[in-house]
């Protein structure tokens, strides 16, 4: 008797597990907005009792390797407290001979992680002996005084260009270092040239200032945010470095002439201001490019044709709201992230409406805070690294969270 | 006296052997971390009587067969196929293949050179006409650590059906940091993904029964004896058993079989996929521990253990399953064969480590007469003292992890679960009551020093 009133009480009980697990399908969970949180222990500390300086470009390569540029030139004088010198640039007057304490040695500017955040490399700039004696030797290779902007190409390639006085100048490395060529001269102008195509002694362009630059694999093309001080963006064939197209807000001619101080209540500018920022090139052809002060992204064909722009907090004054691009790795690449290092946190769009769906972080000085966030790359799995500067002097990683990731890449698992 | 002397210095020298052995099993294993991965991806396909090999290896690789250059390094893609015929050779001598144990002989190769972001090894297909597609426009700038070596080996064999065997060992001083994707296309067009560490031995891509067997026994035995918490849960299960009975048989049983369910269930994919299932099967696990190890010190209940190490066993079954998700690769077409062999693998580390610990055990308590219970806490107190860093250490991980929505979606889930295991329980009630005799309890033991022993 009890025997089969269990029975019937089990089949009853399997029967009402089949009827939630039917009304209730996994799928009914969603959550489509887009989150990170912050991986505090990315990267792991340096080697070398190396420090940092302001981190001014990272880049994520082919092979999912993290690469920032940093300026050892930042560091103050107690930050670098044991070298034996300082400042570390040897043509300035000494203001400190003799190490003052245990912390630190000023790290190489350029320094490659994995995602682990583990250092696998690193070279470059003053702080890397020999470097500017061996591989780098001006005037044929001018390091610059501020490092500015970095980036791996389809052929491993790397790119630094430099935002301090006198860095007009673009340069290409291999993958260890060794020099390959430079586009622009230090000191070559004041002002801008924003229409020079073969200023530079070797016939190559003129730069001002270069903020930022990206490689169309398909092309072989190299696409540069000119700048600082120019008003353009700039293609030039990437294995020589020789020029090829230039273009300036809605792909018109580039006008030099000042356009005085940014005004939320004025109509859109109609020239780009000083920095363009930014330039990145989307799977579908579309090449996105940063108008910093004027708080805009423009989107162009590759050939310069003016598609679309889109405005991000049209109030901000200082230093603008649209620093640096990059998008999310899904096929579609749906979603596009902006480093606003004046309103301190990340912006996520919705790439085919341009409008934000969310943000990430807030200022602050705390794991996952910023502070002049001022260059932001995406990794394959969607991960997005982070470089602060002026008083930031850090990299971040942030980790995909939630469901609104769209489909193609899943999470960092190693 | 001289008797009693002996017999304490016994004692103490077995509790201070069991003691040191707990201590080199919580000894925390060491980790070690890679450093800059190098991948080569290879697929292995057999038609006819040829087998081809279409192999990805980076260029920095090949620093000792020295590609020709130019200018500052720069690899001279016009002269750069003199040198192709040593690259493959180099190629075939780190990747070894063998049907049905004999070495193959490289019989033809094609190559070419590629830059790092082309894709086109996505397939056995696309890579293999790309290989003998279009060579790169020679004045392409490709740096001689910058790109690939793409490679079509063509070996002749007797029949596609032949036993293959990979022996991967390129450049074995870089160890597991140099890993190879291998994908295998079975005649029937089956692709099987492989990740191969350098160095790592023979590995069968097609395995036969008794190689999958064997393979997976080997597993573990390693993998058990290599995981201190499935060890130390087991010893305070023993801990309070005095002889080898029904009721330590039992126990032993439904650790098995209820680890054996939820391996086997994990390897069909019947597991939760979010980020908080490991670190919280982890933290169970500890908790198992703990909670063994707390009852031995309390007040031992022998006639339930089996239910309650049935249940904890399901926890540990998925333990065991993080483990083996990367090597059912090596599987072959004997999934089921293979997880029972990982089992069996299992079993036998279990008895290997029994077999030591058991007699230390006898010793331990038979000299303590009287004392057995404060031998029994003692270790209990050690392995407890180590599960429950382990459970604030891992629970630690599972807070950090991102636990699903609790929302309506979640609780029906749970509910599922709950009903189900309900229905079981209810069923399994019912069989009891039909035949008692069958799936009784074991009888319950008190720990009494018995004479018969010693």
């Amino acid at each position: 008797m009890k025997q089969r009133f269990l029975v019937s009480g089990a089949v009853v009980t399997a029967l009402f597990a089949g009827l939630i697990s039917w009304q209730f399908p996994t799928e009914a969970r969603r959550d489509d907005k887009p989150r990170f949180v912050v991986d505090a222990d990315w990267p792991k500390p340096l080697p070398n009792n190396w420090l940092v300086g302001q981190v001014a470009g990272i880049a994520v390569d082919r092979h999912d390797r993290i690469w920032i540029v940093q300026r050892a030139g930042s560091l103050t004088t107690d930050e670098a407290g044991a070298e034996p010198r300082f400042p570390l640039d040897p043509a300035v007057p000494a203001t400190r001979t003799g190490a003052r304490s245990d912390c630190c040695y000023a790290a190489p500017a350029v320094l490659v992680f994995n995602r682990d955040g583990k250092l696998l490399k690193s070279w470059g700039g003053p702080a890397d002996p020999g470097f500017l004696t061996t591989k780098c030797v001006a005037p044929t290779c001018q390091w610059p005084t501020n490092e500015h902007g970095i980036y791996v190409d389809h052929m491993d390639y790397v790119y630094i260009a430099g935002n301090g006085g006198a860095n007009q100048q673009l340069l290409k490395f291999t993958n260890d270092g060794n020099f390959v060529y430079q586009i622009g001269v230090a000191g070559a102008f004041t002002g801008g040239r924003s229409n020079d195509t073969n200023g530079d002694p070797n016939g190559r362009p003129l730069l001002g200032q270069p903020a930022d630059m990206e490689v169309d694999p398909a092309t072989n093309e190299l696409y540069i945010a000119d700048g600082y001080q120019n008003k353009r963006v700039l293609v030039v064939d990437a294995h020589t470095g020789l020029y090829k197209r230039h273009w300036g807000a809605y792909g018109n001619v580039p006008d030099d002439s000042p356009p005085g101080a940014y005004d939320p209540n004025a109509p859109a500018a109609k020239q780009f201001r000083n920095p363009v920022h930014c330039v990145r090139i989307a799977d579908d052809g579309l090449v996105y490019v940063c108008d910093r002060v004027n708080n805009r992204y423009q989107v162009f064909k590759k050939d310069g044709t003016f598609v679309r722009e889109a405005f991000l907090e049209k109030d901000t004054l200082g230093n603008g709201s649209m620093w640096d691009i990059d998008l999310s790795p899904d096929r579609h690449q749906s979603h596009l992230y902006n480093a606003d290092g004046e309103n301190n946190m990340l912006w996520i769009f919705d790439r085919a409406s341009d409008r934000v769906i969310n943000t990430v972080g807030r200022n602050g000085r705390s794991a996952g805070q910023f502070h002049w966030v001022h260059n932001l790359a995406v990794d394959s799995k969607g991960n997005i690294y982070t470089a602060e500067v002026d008083t930031g002097k850090r990299a971040q990683k942030f980790v995909p969270r939630g469901r609104g990731h769209g489909h193609g890449h899943g999470h960092d698992d190693d | 006296m001289r008797w009693a002397r002996a017999a304490a210095c016994r004692f103490r020298l077995a509790l201070v052997a069991l003691l040191f052995a707990l201590v080199a099993l919580v000894a925390p294993a060491r980790a070690h971390d890679v450093a800059n991965e190098l991948r080569i991806s290879a697929f292995v396909r057999a038609e006819g009587g040829r087998l081809n090999m279409v192999v990805r290896v980076p260029l920095e690789l090949l620093l000792n067969v020295d590609l020709p250059k130019q200018g500052n390094g720069y690899i001279d893609l016009g002269r750069v196929a003199d040198a192709f015929p040593r690259a493959l050779n180099a190629t075939a001598k780190g990747i070894e293949l063998f049907a049905d144990g004999e070495r193959l002989a490289l019989a033809d190769g094609e190559a070419r050179i590629a830059l790092p972001s082309d894709k086109s090894f996505a397939s056995y297909e696309q890579a293999i006409s790309a290989v003998r597609g279009e060579r790169l426009p020679p004045d392409t700038a490709v740096y001689w650590n910058q790109g690939y070596f793409d490679a079509v080996l063509t070996y002749p064999v007797r029949s596609a059906r032949d036993s293959l065997v990979i022996d991967f060992h390129v450049a074995r001083g870089l160890r597991d940091r140099l890993k190879m994707d291998l994908r295998y296309i079975t005649p029937e067009a089956e692709v099987r993904a492989f990740e191969i560490v350098t160095g790592s031995g023979r590995v069968a891509l097609d395995p036969r029964w008794y190689q999958a067997a064997s393979t997976f026994i080997g597993s573990g035995f390693r993998h058990v004896l290599g995981g201190a918490d499935h060890l130390l849960f087991l010893l305070c299960l023993i801990l309070p058993f005095r002889r080898v009975g029904w009721p330590l048989v039992g126990v032993v049983t439904a650790f098995t079989v209820s680890h054996t369910i939820t391996l086997i269930a994990a390897a069909h994919g019947f597991v939760p996929r979010g980020d908080w299932f490991p670190p919280l099967v982890e933290t169970l696990i500890a908790a198992s521990i703990l909670y063994m190890a707390i009852e031995n010190v309390l007040r031992p209940n022998l006639r339930w253990r089996w239910l309650l190490t049935s249940l904890f066993g399901l926890v540990h079954g998925f333990g065991f399953s993080f483990s083996l998700s990367n090597e059912l690769q090596f599987a072959g077409s004997h999934l089921l064969l293979s997880l029972l062999a990982f089992n069996v693998g299992i079993e036998l580390g279990q008895l290997l480590v029994l077999a030591l610990v058991w007699p230390l055990l006898v010793l331990a308590l038979t000299r303590a007469r009287g004392a057995e219970r404060i031998v029994v806490a003692v270790v209990s107190g050690f392995v407890g003292h180590a599960a429950w860093h382990w459970m604030l250490e891992r629970f630690e991980v599972l807070s950090a992890a991102d636990l699903p929505p609790l929302d309506a979606g979640l609780l029906a889930q749970v509910a599922t679960v709950v009903l189900i295991a309900l229905a079981v329980a209810m069923l399994l009630q019912a069989l009891r009551q039909r035949a008692p005799s069958v799936a009784s309890a074991p009888q319950a033991r008190r720990i009494e020093p018995s004479p018969d022993q010693g």
